[in-house]
């Protein structure tokens, strides 16, 4: 198994670099503490050994803001990803299964969320209630994505329900829960994690959108926020510039390995004829 | 046969009624949409009034006050004067003000500013969508018909270097969400090497709006670095459906019936893969249509563009919340048409669809 | 007809309509089994044979009880059955099934061993783990794939297609049966495979005493493997004639059967045939609109006026058949050896 996923270059190479982003999340605050007092004599540093990315408008360490922000980054994209998946396939599981009434309820609600755009309705949510938490952006997030993976999830079902191994459960007089979790579920199973990761990518890039507007100022070391405030103080500056483009490529290599892992497992739990 | 022989019309109401069931019979496909279509607009406009009747605060408040010491009158009958101006009573039972507010709907009031007079929501639209629509649609176009030619090509050459240069594209910018894009962009082209202006639609100190040249070359300078943006991060998108879909279509027996035939792969390609490819593209570019009405919101608040989606954000920030209200049924609505009128007209293109 | 014992399972009128909704207001109506009647005892092996989309797939599922039938009953082992459901679990294990994609029948992502283990479990909650094991290398050794540890631990995709259809044997004989219906278990298989599977089933018939109800389009398997048992030949949902094959096969009466037979070509060399079927046309008639009478008529080279208004069964020596007009219908055998 182990072997499978070497062998795999795109997994490999975008899991390594998500494990580096988590092992900065964790170790990262005790190697490079960040303190957030403003040292006024030294605004606008350049880069040096002993601040590597510089300092900010009010003197604060670059590099320390992005470590003991990814924490808070990777915490929103994770829940939001598993709430978006706990929702996604439980409601798809069940109105692909059920049918009836059951389904197209189900349906007409999912509908509802693809059809309104998503950003007005984060902004009224975000009014609604204060963002204090990487878990109430979470959620504000992931109101609207679980609705797309609903959908597909329901046409896997569909078409599983009526293949022959589960007629013959119904023949065999195997109960439903059976059916359900140990059929159904392990044919779905990949599929369900590979939009677990591509739950993750749109989590960051619909959180760094709220921080943009302004709406989700609980924690400035969070890579959106950093944009948000450089943009914030005016990009004629070329020192907010700077400040700007570290959490911004920061952003974009962890979309990219994300990217990277979900191709590779892709390719990997789902192997494809070659086409000439 | 059968059971049209034993039924006889003899009565022009039975006649009429048999119209009737034959034109449900034929357009069965269709109207079960439309149905479907209708029922998700209710709840949508169900959902959208509670929502925005959940976010606390209120507004008529202020106004009242305002009023009070205005005219100097007691505070209730500031407050109702301020209720009746402002066409908003959060005190009023709830489902009444949902009948008022789906009537209002029906009619095609989509509601008013309780914070600035005379403006309602259908007066933004009729203002700033143009300008919404103006960006969104050229990104949208051109970023399809780019992705759609170049996908087509590093289909069929899928060992080159182009095939692999595409991936690469496709995972970057498939990796920078679109905002950002803009601000590199603003901060290079525009700030840096000043290029490209970077914030409004047009400058309203040198032109005038109208359809005079000076105008349009203003207005297409102003939209450079938005469009540019917009289809810099999405091209690739369209790129990576493309590439799939042609992949998928070339490896029918019908492509290597035309290959064994001597046919060239420009020929190929043009009037074999393209045409079955894009089947599945076109739901997706509907789709894309109908989203474009909910708004760039950031991306028209980096560039200051005056479109629906700023407005929209500044609204709420501001907390006016009715003409919202009415913003966002909006955008759903387009959606779910634009989405209901592709969903009639793809049997249109795919035969395979059709139905007797 | 008069009955030495009783049967194992009845099926009285089973009437099947399918309603496909096609518009708001009407729906389309597929009756696709009319009054059909069938009495299956106890270590026989019955066939249905008949051409794609006459019924017999869907009867298959009737008495498997994946369907439920829209009118009709069905008795087994003497007590009524009204749905698969609606009876107690015990009763209705009594009925096995055989698909006939061996690949789609078995759930790609689960072993061997984890699709057979299950169903036995789920019957006997008591068992524990060895004695399920115990029961599976019976099982492995009965259908004949030995080691049985090599076979269990695969997935579907690593077997070959004769393989997995023993497997499918094995699942259903699993649940001890007393009735196991086969839906064209050999099509999808290679011919030079076909006689083993064939030769299994038999054995099984015989050790176990279940009844088989074998389904095909193919009559020469379905010769083979119900030599001594009968046949029931169905048109457009309806038993046309059924009797013991050998009689069937040699000597048909319905003028359909007598198409169906005439319809295999002979390996003998001396024997010319016109090439014509004793059909007036090619033509299947829709589902839709059933005719009231004989629904073989539009087809039917001996047919009357009469024909179209009503049909009922008739006894002849061989057979029961469904024909109004059988005087009509010559009754001399196809091919001499035939039915041998």
């Amino acid at each position: 198994m182990i072997k499978r996923i070497t062998s795999n270059v795109q997994l490999t190479v975008g899991l390594m670099i998500m494990a580096m982003f988590v092992l900065v999340t964790f170790v990262g605050p005790i190697i490079f503490p960040y303190d957030p007092n403003p040292v006024v004599t030294e605004i606008y540093l350049p880069n040096s050994l002993a601040h590597p990315f510089g300092t900010d408008w009010m003197g604060r360490d670059v590099f320390r803001q992005m470590i003991g922000g990814a924490g808070s980054v990777f915490q929103i994209a994770f829940y939001a990803a598993v709430i978006t998946v706990l929702v996604g396939s439980t409601l798809g599981i069940l109105s692909g299964y059920a049918g009836g009434k059951i389904d197209k309820i189900i349906m007409a609600v999912t509908n509802i969320f693809l059809s309104v755009p998503a950003f007005p309705v984060y902004l009224v949510l975000a009014s609604i209630m204060t963002l204090e938490s990487p878990l109430a952006i979470a959620v504000v997030v992931s109101a609207w994505s679980w609705a797309g993976l609903c959908r597909a999830i329901r046409v896997q079902v569909l078409s599983l329900k009526e293949r022959d191994f589960i007629q013959i459960c119904k023949v065999m007089r195997m109960g439903t829960g059976h059916i359900i979790f140990k059929e159904l579920m392990p044919n779905i199973l990949s599929y369900i994690i590979i939009n677990f990761v591509i739950a993750m990518r749109s989590a960051i890039l619909a959180s760094v959108g709220i921080m943009l507007v302004g709406l989700a100022s609980y924690d400035p070391t969070n890579w959106g926020a950093i944009v948000s405030a450089a943009r914030g103080r005016g990009l004629i500056n070329p020192m907010n510039v700077r400040i700007l483009l570290y959490p911004l490529t920061a952003i974009v290599i962890f979309q990219v390995a994300a990217l990277l892992v979900v191709n590779g497992l892709d390719e990997l739990l789902n192997p494809r004829l070659k086409v000439m | 046969m059968g059971n049209s022989e034993t039924f006889e019309e003899k009565t022009p109401f039975a006649k009429l009624l048999r119209v009737v069931q034959a034109f449900f019979v034929k357009h069965h496909y269709i109207l079960s949409k439309i149905a479907m279509s209708i029922v998700t607009m209710l709840l949508t406009m169900v959902m959208i009034f509670f929502l925005l009747r959940m976010i606390p605060g209120d507004p008529v408040y202020q106004y009242a006050i305002g009023i009070q010491q205005q005219r100097r009158i007691t505070f209730e009958e500031a407050y109702k004067v301020a209720v009746q101006m402002l066409h908003y009573d959060p005190n009023e039972n709830i489902l009444r003000a949902f009948l008022r507010y789906f009537s209002g709907l029906i009619q095609g009031d989509l509601g008013h500013s309780i914070i600035e007079t005379n403006v309602s929501a259908n007066s933004l639209i009729r203002t700033r969508l143009p300008w919404t629509l103006f960006l969104s649609s050229c990104a949208l176009f051109i970023s399809f018909f780019v992705g759609i030619t170049v996908g087509g090509y590093v289909a069929q050459h899928r060992k080159g270097l182009a095939n692999k240069a595409a991936s690469v594209y496709i995972a970057l910018s498939g990796s920078i969400p679109d905002y950002l894009m803009a601000l590199l962009l603003v901060i290079n082209l525009a700030y840096k090497y000043k290029l490209f202006p970077a914030q409004y639609n047009y400058d309203a100190f040198s032109v005038t709006p109208g359809f005079n040249l000076p105008f349009i070359r203003d207005v297409l300078w102003h939209g450079c670095l938005p469009i540019l943006a917009y289809s810099l991060v999405n091209t690739g998108n369209w790129i990576m459906q493309m590439r799939g879909s042609c992949i998928g279509v070339l490896g029918e027996d019908y492509i290597l019936a035309a290959k064994a035939r001597g046919l060239s792969s420009r020929t190929i390609r043009s009037r074999y893969m393209k045409k079955n490819a894009l089947l599945p593209l076109v739901t997706s570019l509907g789709m894309a249509f109908g989203g474009l009405f909910g708004g760039a919101v950031l991306m028209e608040s980096i560039f200051n563009y005056p479109g629906l989606g700023l407005e929209i954000s500044g609204r709420i920030l501001s907390k006016d919340y009715m003409v919202v209200q009415g913003l966002i049924f909006f955008s759903g609505f387009m959606v779910i048409l634009v989405n209901l009128l592709v969903e009639m007209i793809y049997p249109w293109i795919d035969p395979r669809v059709r139905r007797e | 007809m008069e009955y030495i014992r009783e049967p194992l399972m009845q099926l009285k009128n089973i009437n099947m309509v399918f309603q496909k909704q096609s518009s708001l207001l009407t729906d389309k109506k597929f009756h696709v089994l009319k009054d059909v009647n069938l009495d299956i005892f106890e270590g026989e092996i019955i066939a249905l044979v008949g051409e794609s989309g006459c019924g017999k797939t869907t009867l298959g599922k009737i008495i498997t009880g994946l369907y439920k039938p829209t009118s009709g009953d069905i008795y087994l082992e003497g007590e009524r059955m009204t749905g698969l459901l609606s009876k107690s679990i015990t009763s209705y294990n009594k009925v096995q099934f055989i698909q006939q994609d061996s690949y789609a029948a078995l759930n790609p992502v689960r072993t061997i061993y984890q699709s057979l283990y299950a169903p036995i479990k789920t019957k006997n909650r008591s068992w524990s783990r060895s004695q399920i094991n115990r029961k599976l290398e019976e099982l492995m050794e009965v259908i004949g794939l030995q080691p049985a540890d090599q076979f269990l631990s695969k997935y579907p995709h690593q077997l070959s297609g004769g393989q997995r259809q023993r497997i499918l044997m094995a699942r259903a004989i699993s649940l001890d049966p007393k009735l196991i219906v086969a839906d064209e278990p050999v099509s999808m298989i290679d011919v030079s495979m076909r006689l083993s599977l064939l030769n299994l089933m038999k054995s099984l018939n015989k050790r176990y005493n279940m009844s088989f109800v074998y389904i095909s389009h193919d009559l020469s398997t379905t010769r083979y493997i119900a030599q001594n048992g009968r046949v029931c030949v169905m048109y457009l949902g309806e038993i046309v004639e059924m009797g013991q094959i050998k009689d069937v096969i040699r000597s048909p009466r319905h003028p359909y059967t007598r198409a169906l037979i005439q319809a295999v070509p002979v390996p003998d060399p001396d024997y010319v045939s016109d090439g014509e079927l004793p059909l007036k046309s090619m033509q299947l008639a829709a589902l839709e609109d059933r005719p009231k009478g004989c629904s073989f008529y539009e087809r039917c080279l001996y047919s009357c006026e009469a024909c179209r208004e009503r049909v009922y069964h008739r006894d002849t020596p061989t057979a029961k058949v469904l024909c109004s007009h059988l005087e009509a219908v010559p009754d001399k055998p196809i091919y001499e050896t035939f039915g041998e």
